[in-house]
């Protein structure tokens, strides 16, 4: 595949992102009801953000992760950068594995994904109340990341299928004309 | 083999895991800023959100109308129980309806007696809710009033009947209110008609529970709970709710205002908090303390000089 092309494929990839990152926390946002629930949806923008990275991590720069991440911190009245961090930390994670799941079959994508999430929620809890902040109801946080480990196939579904996001075929080439 | 040494190059350069490093250890250095000195990084979260959530405003006010619409729609299939019921409770109202005016012209006149001027600082500032606080772990809303209306942190909030909560952090166009159903809020109370104390403490739940309660026997569920102004950072008698026995037998509140639709916010402008300047200090009466020592040395000397 030649270069241009190659850039314009990241470029995009990486503008699709962004737009569904931003529309995700406007969606969270909206005032609709403020009554508490008992029961959380998925953490959607944690799972998109695997999805990419797991299956195409030259489109989702770690600046990127890391300026969506920060913001949603701030936004969303978390602890600010600590999540920000891990999940950092877990794209690198998964980033340095992507190779090595590409070959495999998805049910081992799903099994890496969710041991990250898994480590991530329970680090964050951790960190958390070692730090003595004060934490939301234990319960609340396993249904999230339950429900998000939940939604991932049907992200990636999504993805490979709304958003063209493909596994690299074998023998793909880089920006730099290396193989992926 | 090669493969691995390619992916070295692409992806583990030592000078791209040098900035993750570095960036990593930005987070977390923010981090444990906030949990040493919170105030200052929630004022700079409060500048960031300022400056992006009102240019969203636009795009906002529509999607909210459009879905509360479709929510407005499905409930249209509930809406001849709802219709019967609201005739019932309207008969009850009627007759509320009565006993309230006929106290409400005996207050004025018992007001009018006693010649009672009400406190002109108790006037409010109506606000509408811009954005929710985006995650079921944090319960606050954001108001499209702030520092340029005069807004002052700690002011509380109160929709048509109930008190909603109180402001938490003003920035130039907008604040933001915690609820009182969030799991840090806690709001002295006053339950009437037993005059007991207690403190209103959010759990994340509709209905939050009371505690330190003195003693929970003379509290049945029913119960009117207000304000009670203690520790002056509220002030005193606004609506809160009543009481309610919760599922898990403890007593809880059950909020006046509507939780479901907040819109329209009131902000009231109460006293001027209290304001703390020297964290490291206890918080004590102490230049009171030292005055009246001073005036009793002053006059020991005064008594000893004639």
């Amino acid at each position: 595949m030649s270069e241009p092309k190659r850039n314009r494929q990241q470029l995009t990839g990486a503008l699709v992102y962004f737009s569904l990152a931003v529309m995700m926390l406007f969606m969270q946002i909206l005032p609709l009801s403020s009554i508490p629930r008992s029961w959380t949806g998925p953490d959607l923008l944690l799972g998109i953000t695997l999805v990419w990275v797991a299956r195409r991590p030259d489109f989702l720069p770690v600046s990127m992760v890391i300026a969506v991440f920060f913001f949603a911190d701030l936004l969303l009245q978390r602890p600010p950068g600590l999540f920000c961090a891990l999940v950092v930390i877990a794209t690198e994670v998964l980033r340095a594995r992507s190779s090595a799941l590409r070959d495999a079959p998805v049910v081992f994508e799903w099994l890496y994904v969710a041991i990250a999430i898994v480590g991530l929620t329970a680090l964050n809890r951790a960190i958390l109340s070692i730090m003595m902040v004060p934490l939301p109801p234990t319960s609340l946080n396993y249904i999230q990341m339950i429900m998000t480990i939940g939604s991932y196939p049907a992200l990636v579904f999504a993805a490979h299928f709304g958003f063209g996001l493909y596994r690299p075929a074998p023998g793909e080439l880089d920006s730099h004309g290396k193989h992926l | 083999m090669a493969r691995e040494r390619q992916q070295e190059y692409t992806y583990a350069t030592p000078i791209r895991r040098l900035l993750v490093g570095v960036a990593l250890l930005c987070l977390i250095l923010i981090f444990l800023v906030w949990r040493i000195d919170s105030p200052r990084v929630e004022r700079f979260r409060l500048m960031v959100i300022d400056r992006f959530v009102p240019s969203f405003e636009w795009a906002m006010a529509p999607v909210t109308g459009v879905i509360k619409l479709a929510s407005d729609f499905q409930s249209y299939q509930q809406l001849a129980d709802q219709n019967r019921d609201l005739r019932r409770e309207l008969q009850q109202m009627k007759a509320w309806r009565e006993a309230a005016l006929q106290l409400e012209q005996e207050n004025a006149k018992l007001l009018d007696l006693n010649n009672v001027r009400l406190d002109p600082k108790l006037t409010y500032i109506t606000g509408v809710v811009l954005a929710d606080s985006g995650s079921p772990f944090r319960q606050s809303v954001l108001l499209n009033v702030g520092e340029r209306d005069g807004i002052i942190d700690g002011w509380p909030v109160m929709d048509g009947i109930g008190l909603v909560g109180r402001i938490a952090g003003v920035a130039e166009n907008t604040s933001r209110v915690l609820l009182l159903s969030d799991s840090s809020s806690r709001i002295p109370v006053l339950i009437q008609p037993s005059g007991q104390r207690a403190v209103l403490a959010g759990d994340n739940s509709l209905n939050p529970p009371l505690e330190f309660l003195e003693d929970p026997d003379l509290v049945r569920p029913g119960d009117r709970v207000v304000s009670s102004g203690d520790g002056g950072v509220f002030p005193a008698d606004l609506l809160v709710g009543q009481v309610a026995l919760g599922s898990d037998r403890r007593l809880r509140v059950r909020l006046s205002a509507d939780y479901e639709r907040l819109e329209f916010l009131r902000v009231l402008r109460s006293r001027q908090r209290e304001e703390i300047v020297d964290p490291g200090d206890i918080v004590a009466p102490e230049s009171r303390s030292v005055a009246t020592t001073d005036d009793a040395a002053a006059s020991a000397t005064d008594g000893q000089n004639e």
